[in-house]
This record gives C-alpha cells, structure tokens and sequence, in this order.
C-alpha cells in the first residue's frame, strides 16, 4: 500500500493548514460538554438526600451529570467528525486529486484508508480537550475512584473503534456518491437517532421501554458505556470487566468488519 | 526508436450497453514518438486514453501497453506510463513540491531520487520559483506545468497528454508546446497526445490518427495527411481577361477555375515545385499580375474532409452535443 502513507500525511497536512478546520475542530468539545452538560441535566430538579439518591440511581452512580455524559459527548463527537470522511473523498472527486490517485498505482483501498486513519487522528486531539475542558469546568467531570493509564487506554480504544466504525460506512458510500448534497442528506438523517437513539445522553433509566430496548443495539451506547464504566467505578470489579469486554469486543468485532468490507468494495471500485 | 509501444485491437467501449464510444479501435504507437488523436467532441478520444491508463475497463478488444494488457496487468501499465489528464489533479492545499514528492512516493521512487528528479523537473518547465508555493496561488498555466511534472515524476515510458493547452492562452499555448517538444528529446518518452487545436497536432505530433465515431478514420504523419488532399492553391489575380485565358492553358496544373474578376484559383500537386513553373510562365508571356498567394492545406482541412464535421453540425448540432453530454454522463 504505497499510497497510504503519503494520502494520510496528505489529509494531515490540509487540516493544520486549514485554520477554520483546525481550530473550529479543537474548540467544538468545549462547546459540546458546557452546552450539553448543562442543557440535559435532569439531576437539578432532584433536591435532599432523596433526590440525591434518585440522581445517583438515573445516573448509574455517577457523582454528576457532565461525569456521566462525557463518555456519550467523546463518542458522539467521534460519531460527528467520522461521518464527515466520506465528504473528503467527494472533494477529491470533484476537485481533481482523485483523477491522479487512480491513474498511478496505489491500491484503491489506501484513498479511502488515508481519509479513514487521518479522521481518527483528528479525533485524538479533540477527545484530549474534551476531557480537560469537562474537568475544568464548575461541577464538571470527577473521577471518584481516580483516572490511571488502564482508563486512558479503555477511553481511547473505544473513541477509535467508534471512529473507524463510522468513517469506513461513510467512506464507502462516498466512493459509491458523485455529489455532497446526497451525503450530507444520510448524515443529517441518521446523526441524531445514531446519537439519542443510545445510551449516549441518557441513560436507560430515563428512557421510554422501548427506547431503552433498541438502544443497546447502538454501537454508540457501547462505546459510550464503555468509558462511562472506567471513568464512574475507577478500579472494574471481574463482572464489570467481563462487561466492559463484551461492549470494546462488539465494537472491534464491528469495526473489523466494516474495514474488511470497505476494503473489498473499494478494491473492487472506486467511482470516477 | 521503432518498436511498438501500444497496441490495439478492436478496442471497443459501450457505456450503459448502448452508448458506443469506441468501437474497434485499432492503432499502433511506435516508441519515442508523438503521437496525436484528434477528432471532434465526443469521438471517442478521452474514452480511448482512459482505457489505455486503465482508469476504465474496455468492453471488448484489447490493448497491450509497454507490453502489458491494459485488463489483465493494469498495475503494470500504471506503473510505467505518466498522465497529465484534462483537468487539474494536485493539490491545492499542498506546494508544488508537495504534491509532486507526494505523487512520487505513490511509484516508490526513493526519496534522495525523488529530490533529484524535482530540481529536474521544475526547471524544465521554469516552475522553480513557485515550487514552494501553494498550488491554490498558482495561475491556469502554471498548473498545467505543474501537472507536466506530476506526469513524470517516476520517469514514466509513456506520457498522456490529455488536451494540454486546452484553456490556456496563445503565448502559454506555445510555451507549452515548447515544453513538450523537450521532455520528449531530453527524456526520451513516447508521448500520446489528444488536442482539439489541429495546429497543435500539425507542431507536435510525429504521427496522428483522426478519430471520429469511436473509431480511426486515417493514420499518417501531418505532411501526409496534408499530403492526402491533393494539393496545394495558388490564387493568381491578372491585370486583363485576355491574360486570365492564356494562364488557363499552362501545363501541369490538376485544376483551374476563375473565381472571381481575372481571378484564376489554381490548384497544383505542389506549390514548391510549381511556383517557379507559374512565374516563369507569366515572365515568358509577359503577363501582369496584380496579386499572387499561395495557400497549403492545414490540418483543419484534413480533419473536415475526413470527419464531415460541417456536415454532422448541419444535420445536428443537438444531437452532437446530447451524444457528447451522455458520454460525459455515463463516464461519471
């Protein structure tokens, strides 16, 4: 794959070069967790010890809303800057690079596998800023039982399968698009059932049964599960970690997938 | 010098199985020439070029590229031929010199190579002054030099060149041309080469092949296509009808007609061996002449003899243009 490399290095470049992109991209987190932390907290109608004890049951044990959210908020941001690497490769398409790309000989799945990888990579550093951002915040994120490497890795493990998930569906179709208004129409029309059609926001607790029911079907309520788990309960006792097993084990196991098909439909075409 | 580089064989192409756009086609390109294809709006030139860089597969037929089958060893046939394809490929975002190191690890040209053959070729094409500089400050020519040098980077066997002056002014145009003419002396390539400009083709190509409908009407080098007409016209203005009849009966001329007020068009095989006959006719029977041109037929001529091009728009320039609109379609 002698293209994937120089195509990610590329799609690297575009993006520290682009200022809006960058900074837009870096400053988006803290939007999401003050916004969102504050517009969806339910726990501040609940008062006394016994509302206190409701909020703790609606919020799986977490001290606050914004520690239970920011596992949902890293994913769906996730979720958001993936879905958006199809749309690169209709740039490349209708600006001219794609012309070059297929003329020279590069493997076809390498074009898609640089946008996929670069979307990842961009991930990383908004995930970072996210979480500091929700840790600096008045009544923000707390790590009740503290934060170690082994959290760190579950966190980051889980944003990244997430991305990979939804950047190679979205790059997939986007090798099968010739025009952008289409692909905007599929993500504006699953964005917001992928995001509260899980355990990204709310938890089951709080949710309508049958809501509750297709929502641990999300792989966005696994991911987000997955790291609300490390950050709310610190040290895992064996059946939360046979649980947390089974939630980054679905995600792998879809994100393996996903890759492998993306790289078999590309190989097999890629749309001039 | 005189191996076959390219070759094909009924070469055909039908789109969405009923849009025909080449349709056996066969040529046969030699190594180290230039060699055009010109032909009207939707002949089927860009179809062609694009099967033989195995950016699409052919229908039926088949074409051996470099030595390589276009289906078969595509990854062959992309590794040794370079592409400057109609529009423009790099990257704006990038330098000049970033898309071409780019474009060079996608050959795995090692990278000290690669640096070496970026002083080459920007100065070749007099690009090293913006080499640093972002393509999106770059104008409609530069581009296309650019683009030259994107065509090379791996020192291809083969070059395509898709229409490269096509939007480019008149000066660019023949900087271009000057351009091409080195890269294939000092390079040693075989170019293909697609243009709309005939006098493009007439400059630069060692031989063409017209194209229309999907398939190669008449191959040769320009002077033989030119050649093929039949002639050149020397337009002879003389002071008197009386004259004008006498000039009539000069020998070795294929055709004679008054065309206007002791106007005599003449047609001969050769306006340089007939000439000298011409004025020496009239210095012998001391004729006067008020005007004398002499007129060699152009690419252009050739192309519509060939191609009935005012025909076809006469009969329908819609459908020529639905035809080309489709095609444009069903290439997307």
């Amino acid at each position: 794959m002698s293209g994937l490399w120089p195509l990610t290095v590329r799609e690297l470049k575009k993006w520290v070069r682009n200022p809006t992109f960058f900074f837009t991209g870096l400053i988006q987190p803290i939007f999401w967790i003050a916004l969102f932390g504050s517009a969806f907290d339910i726990t501040k109608f609940f008062s006394g010890p016994e509302g206190g004890l409701a909020a703790s049951y609606i919020l799986d044990g977490a001290p606050n809303y914004i520690t239970y959210i920011v596992g949902g908020v890293l994913t769906t941001m996730g979720l958001f800057t993936a879905m958006f690497a199809g749309t690169q490769i209709i740039l490349d398409r209708s600006l001219g690079p794609m012309g070059r790309f297929l003329s020279s000989p590069i493997r076809r799945s390498s074009i898609v596998f640089s946008k996929i990888i670069s979307s990842v990579i961009r991930i990383l550093p908004q995930a970072v800023i996210l979480v500091v951002a929700a840790y600096l915040i008045p009544n923000g994120l707390k790590f009740p039982h503290g934060f170690t490497v082994i959290d760190a890795l579950i966190m980051t493990t889980a944003i990244i399968l997430i991305a990979f998930i939804f950047s190679s569906i979205f790059s997939v179709i986007a090798t099968r698009m010739t025009n952008m208004q289409s692909i905007f129409g599929i993500v504006n029309l699953v964005n917001l059932p992928l995001m509260f059609v899980s355990y990204a926001m709310f938890s089951r607790q709080m949710m309508a049964n049958w809501l509750g029911d297709v929502a641990q079907y999300n792989p966005v309520s696994w991911s987000a599960e997955a790291i609300r788990t490390v950050i709310i309960n610190g040290n895992l006792t064996s059946s939360q970690w046979v649980q947390e097993g089974r939630w980054l084990g679905a995600l792998a196991a879809l994100a393996a997938g996903l890759l492998l098909m993306t790289y078999y439909l590309v190989e097999k075409e890629i749309r001039d | 010098m005189n191996g076959t580089i390219i070759e094909t064989k009924n070469l055909t192409k039908i789109y969405n199985g009923k849009i025909k756009a080449v349709s056996d086609l066969n040529l046969e390109v030699k190594e180290g020439e230039i060699y055009g294809l010109a032909g009207p709006n939707g002949a089927g030139k860009t179809t062609t070029i694009n099967m033989l860089i195995t950016r699409i597969s052919p229908t039926g037929g088949e074409a051996i590229v470099g030595g390589y089958d276009i289906v078969k060893n595509s990854l062959d046939v992309r590794r040794l031929i370079g592409v400057v394809p109609q529009d423009f490929t790099a990257d704006e975002d990038l330098t000049g010199r970033e898309n071409m190191m780019m474009v060079s690890q996608f050959y795995d040209v090692p990278r000290q190579k690669a640096q070496e053959n970026s002083n080459t070729l920007f100065k070749l094409v007099d690009l090293e002054e913006a080499a640093d500089r972002l393509v999106r400050t770059y104008s409609g020519g530069m581009r296309k030099r650019l683009e030259l040098i994107l065509g090379l980077v791996h020192e291809p066997r083969i070059l395509f060149l898709d229409e490269p002056t096509l939007g480019l002014d008149v000066q660019t145009r023949t900087q271009m041309w000057n351009y091409v003419k080195e890269i294939q002396t000092r390079l040693n390539v075989t170019i293909i080469l697609t243009s709309h400009y005939l006098e493009e083709i007439d400059e630069l190509a060692d031989r063409v092949s017209i194209i229309d409908h999907g398939k190669v009407l008449i191959t040769g080098s320009p002077e033989e296509l030119k050649g093929s007409l039949n002639g050149d016209i020397v337009t002879v203005t003389l002071t008197d009808q009386k004259s004008a009849e006498l000039m009539k009966t000069m020998q070795g001329i294929v055709e004679v007609n008054e065309v206007g007020p002791n106007t005599l068009r003449i047609k001969v095989a050769s306006a340089d061996e007939s000439l000298p006959k011409i004025i020496n006719f009239i210095s012998q029977h001391s004729l006067s002449i008020t005007k004398l041109t002499v007129q060699k037929p152009t690419l252009d001529e050739v192309f519509l003899e060939y191609t009935g091009k005012t025909i076809r728009e006469a009969e329908g320039g819609d459908e020529a243009r639905k035809l080309a609109m489709n095609m444009r379609r069903a290439r997307q």
